[in-house]
């Protein structure tokens, strides 16, 4: 383009659209930065193996577990150890749970008022499962502090949400968009639980922690780890997959 | 020869003494009758709070029945449940677990309440298995057997013979799950628990639970309700440390206030009949008193002293109150004792009503209490004496040469 032929107020037009497309690319997009966090284990589709240690005033757990996903909604564990709960599974469709127990034979899905309820006796809630996947879209975020190595957001519900915590609070290297440590505010915005993230490892070309300590803050000798001991991404599952009769199959 | 006196003058006007004697009757026997539906009243919700589910007095875990945790479970000790047992007030002991979890049948899930019991025990503290509408209670051994509430069983869309699923977190952090068959479906009238209670086999439970040989409470039925709070405090002192004894009254506050404010209540039933009640007497009193000033005051002429004339006419009161008293006495036992065996049923008119924790059935019954005929009985004297005492006064005060001289 030559500039020269432009007249002024063409000219001004023309920077003012060039400075309102460049702004938001050079800033910190905030909300993609956390649906990135969020969907960290996801990816289009993913495939896991993990063991979870529970440790709580009344029990101590470990269960190894096999997990697989498509996207945000569709989600299917089950464990494989120890002996006694193999086969027990759970199933995440959207915004319902289902429990298969093998027992018995059944599939038991999990009813609203239970959703506040623990998973697998662990400090990992059947929210958690349901509602983590749409923090990005239920929350606005801020940024609070950003130093040479990290970022720490805020993210506080929107007024239509309805949603569980009163504030999110992460906190994301900078280098490879990796979390740190997230904390989670009730509606008191008090602080009650967080969640510590370690073990960062390259798998493929995403660097992703595997393993993530949650600690409820009310009960400091009590905490779920879940440590991820193998997971591949972008395997060719389909939708199907995750349906009640899978959940029942062994 | 005062007596005879007062007696006669009952007699010169019998219409007078006949109505307000009749009025006496009446307002003493229906305040009996009354208080006696109360009192039954009050007793079928006592019954239906403590006999349906808690029992008398719970023994537990310190600060179990604030959040009935899972974990503030205990191991019925033999030795202990062998001196609860002898006391002499306790007539039933029934061990129990408590366990909350869903229950689905079919693709219906919902939250419940279980509480584990060996059958034979629980029918000595609690009355469930007399409201049983389908099926049987649990048997001796209760294996996989199950008796819910009618509304439970309703959204659950199951009958007698069905299975159910029970999940839960189990004491190991586990999905403690298993099988239920329902063995019977009873109808408390109490909706909370129709819609979320299931008994089930303590050694079931306990299984699923993870909770071998453990249980949360021990339920026991007493001799006398109403003594439990006493009763209680006696069980306190056979107790381990960390266990408490609570009774009725501390289970159920709220039953406990519509005891206390039942008290007051009679009360103020009693006090507008009798005011009422006793403005007629006055009345009357008043009228025959006035009538008579003119022999009151010849009598006193003869020399009658004014302290005899007063008594006179309290005799007079006296004696209609006495007879009132042994008539209405007699009418409300009669009536009572009608409802206690007979009884209104008024379930064609209104359901059930639960409060305080309490059942108000929907039928009318009565309970003989000693309480409800001494108090109507002591206050209808007072009052007689109270309406006389006037107009006795006034008769006592007549200056004789004016009343002979009023005619």
């Amino acid at each position: 383009m030559d500039l020269r032929r432009c007249r002024p107020a063409r000219l001004a037009a023309l920077m003012l659209a060039l400075t309102l497309f460049a702004a938001p690319a050079a800033a910190l997009d905030l909300r993609q930065l956390i649906r990135g966090v969020e969907d960290q284990y996801i990816g289009l589709s993913s495939h896991a193996r993990m063991r979870m240690e529970v440790s709580t005033e009344n029990w101590q757990r470990s269960l190894t577990m096999e997990a697989w996903s498509v996207g945000r909604d569709h989600f299917l564990v089950r464990i494989l150890e120890p002996p006694k709960e193999r086969g027990v599974a759970t199933l995440k469709v959207v915004q319902e749970v289902w429990n298969y127990l093998p027992k018995v034979d059944r599939v038991i899905k999990v009813p609203p008022s239970m959703m506040g309820g623990a998973w697998m006796g662990s400090h990992i809630t059947n929210n958690d499962l349901v509602k983590a996947a749409h923090v990005d879209e239920d929350y606005d975020f801020a940024l609070l502090e950003e130093t040479d190595t990290y970022w720490r957001i805020e993210g506080l519900p929107r007024p239509e949400a309805a949603v569980v915590w009163g504030k999110i609070v992460y906190q994301v290297r900078k280098a490879d968009r990796v979390p740190l440590q997230v904390d989670y505010f009730d509606e008191k915005m008090v602080k009650v639980r967080d969640i510590r993230f370690e073990d960062v490892r390259k798998v493929g070309d995403r660097s992703i922690p595997l393993r993530m300590t949650v600690q409820p803050l009310d009960k400091p000798r009590e905490r779920t780890l879940l440590q991820y001991e193998k997971i591949e991404f972008d395997l060719p599952l389909e939708k199907d997959f995750f349906s009640l009769r899978n959940l029942k199959s062994r | 020869m005062l007596l005879t006196l007062a007696l006669r003058n009952i007699w010169r006007n019998k219409r007078r003494s006949l109505l307000t004697i009749s009025a006496m009757v009446v307002s003493s026997s229906l305040l009996i009758l009354a208080l006696g539906v109360f009192s039954g009243m009050l007793r079928d919700m006592l019954a239906s709070a403590t006999e349906q589910y808690h029992g008398h007095i719970v023994v537990a875990r310190q600060g179990y029945q604030d959040d009935r945790e899972m974990f503030a479970n205990f191991a019925p000790d033999p030795d202990l449940l062998q001196r609860l047992g002898r006391q002499p007030e306790v007539v039933g002991l029934s061990p129990r677990l408590r366990g909350f979890g869903l229950v689905s049948h079919g693709s219906s899930t919902y939250p419940a309440e279980l509480l584990g019991i060996r059958p034979q025990a629980e029918r000595g503290v609690t009355t469930l298995a007399g409201h049983l509408v389908a099926g049987k209670f649990l048997a001796a051994e209760p294996g996989d057997g199950a008796v819910l509430g009618r509304g439970l069983a309703k959204k659950l869309g199951v009958a007698v013979g069905d299975e159910l699923v029970f999940v839960t977190q189990a004491a190991d952090g586990s999905f403690g799950n298993d099988l239920l068959t329902v063995s019977g479906i009873c109808a408390t009238g109490d909706s909370g628990h129709d819609n979320s209670l299931l008994r089930v086999g303590l050694p079931w439970l306990q299984r699923v639970m993870v909770l071998d040989g453990r249980v949360h409470e021990l339920a026991i039925a007493i001799r006398e309700p109403m003594q439990a709070a006493a009763v209680a405090g006696q069980l306190q002192r056979q107790l381990p440390a960390g266990m408490e004894a609570l009774d009725w009254g501390q289970l159920l506050p709220e039953m406990r206030e519509v005891i206390a404010s039942f008290d007051v209540s009679r009360m103020i039933i009693v006090v507008i009949l009798y005011f009422a009640a006793g403005l007629g007497i006055l009345n009357t009193f008043f009228m025959s008193v006035l009538e008579r000033t003119g022999e009151f005051g010849i009598m006193m002429a003869m020399g009658m002293r004014p302290w005899r004339v007063r008594l006179l006419v309290m005799l007079e009161t006296l004696a209609m109150g006495l007879l009132s008293l042994v008539l209405g006495l007699g009418l409300g036992l009669a009536m009572s004792l009608y409802m206690a065996h007979h009884g209104i049923d008024l379930s064609g008119s209104i359901t059930p009503v639960t409060y305080a924790g309490g059942t108000i059935l929907p039928r009318l019954g009565a309970v003989l209490e000693i309480d409800n005929f001494v108090i109507p009985a002591a206050l209808l004297l007072a009052v007689c004496l109270l309406a006389g005492f006037l107009p006795a006064n006034r008769a006592a005060k007549l200056r004789p040469v004016e009343a002979i001289r009023e005619e």
